[in-house]
């Protein structure tokens, strides 16, 4: 009976604290994820707003969407990172639409890891803005 | 007198693993809940940042460009640019106030973009408090109309 109890602890403590760290997982990891997932979408639909803004049939405007995409200051991973990778497609007329991709944006993984995991999660976001908006805010 | 002893035993290791597991419990909720909050954050700044953008820009006089940053920050903090005056903010005890809107004009001094940040906003998590200030942070283009002899109504 004295042999049996001798390991218990380290069982119960070891179940634990598995369990805890996939708890601590779902809470920090997926929290940051989400967030990574939200910060990459509202910096999608703006990019696509100031690239379709610029697009007007040539390509020079083509050029300058490309600019301002570049220059928008947003990051992600709590405003830390900038994005890399974005890629910025026109419609073939070059005036109705463009669309803004994210696909690069990796948050590593903290706890997760710990109870199998994958090292790194990538959450990708696309927007797709018109050209010629048909409505304004007043 | 064994038995004594290893009462003692489950004591000590009573005491170290809850001291370890409500270390755990506690950094996960302060976490947990500030991420969520943050996550608010930059769905509310976004959606600022968007109505912005398409707002037409009045500028008859100065009175005319801060009504218009009121509204901003009303849908930042309220998802209404007229909120009634019992409105719940959208994100726990945020306020109009904490608010940022900064324009960035061009060299004809039209607006060319739009700047919706967060200032001195505190996250009380129950275990501790986290602070942004100037984050989160969105800049859109401003796509709206440009209306420099009109007033706010």
């Amino acid at each position: 009976m004295r042999v049996r109890q001798k390991g218990f602890v380290l069982i119960a403590m070891s179940v634990a604290m598995t369990l805890m760290l996939a708890v601590m997982g779902l809470a920090f990891d997926f929290g940051r994820i989400y967030i990574a997932r939200n910060e990459a979408q509202v910096f999608t639909d703006a990019a696509a707003m100031a690239a379709a803004s610029k697009m007007d049939g040539t390509d020079e405007g083509l050029n300058r969407a490309r600019q301002a995409v570049a220059k928008l200051p947003m990051r992600w991973n709590l405003g830390t990172k900038a994005f890399t990778g974005v890629m910025v497609e026109f419609s073939p007329d070059k005036q109705s639409w463009a669309r803004v991709t994210a696909p690069d944006n990796q948050v590593e993984i903290t706890f997760l890891r710990a109870v199998g995991g994958p090292a790194v999660f990538t959450v990708p976001a696309h927007s797709v803005a018109a050209a010629r908006p048909v409505r304004l805010v007043e | 007198m064994r038995k004594k002893n290893q009462r003692g035993h489950a004591m000590i290791e009573l005491a170290v693993s809850a001291g370890v597991m409500v270390a755990c419990l506690a950094g996960t909720v302060q976490f947990g809940y500030t991420f969520y909050i943050y996550n608010e954050l930059v769905t509310a700044v976004g959606n600022g940042g968007r109505y912005a953008a398409m707002r037409t820009y009045r500028a008859a006089g100065q009175s005319d460009i801060e009504k218009g940053k009121v509204a901003i920050r009303n849908i930042v903090a309220f998802g209404d640019s007229r909120p009634a005056p019992d409105a719940v903010p959208q994100v726990a005890n945020l306020k109009r106030e904490q608010v940022r809107v900064d324009w960035i004009m061009d060299e004809s001094g039209k607006p060319s973009a739009v700047n919706v940040s967060i200032v001195d906003y505190t996250v009380d998590a129950a275990f501790g408090m986290f602070r942004f200030t100037g984050k989160p942070a969105v800049e859109y283009p401003f796509v709206g109309r440009f209306a420099p002899a009109e007033s706010e109504p």
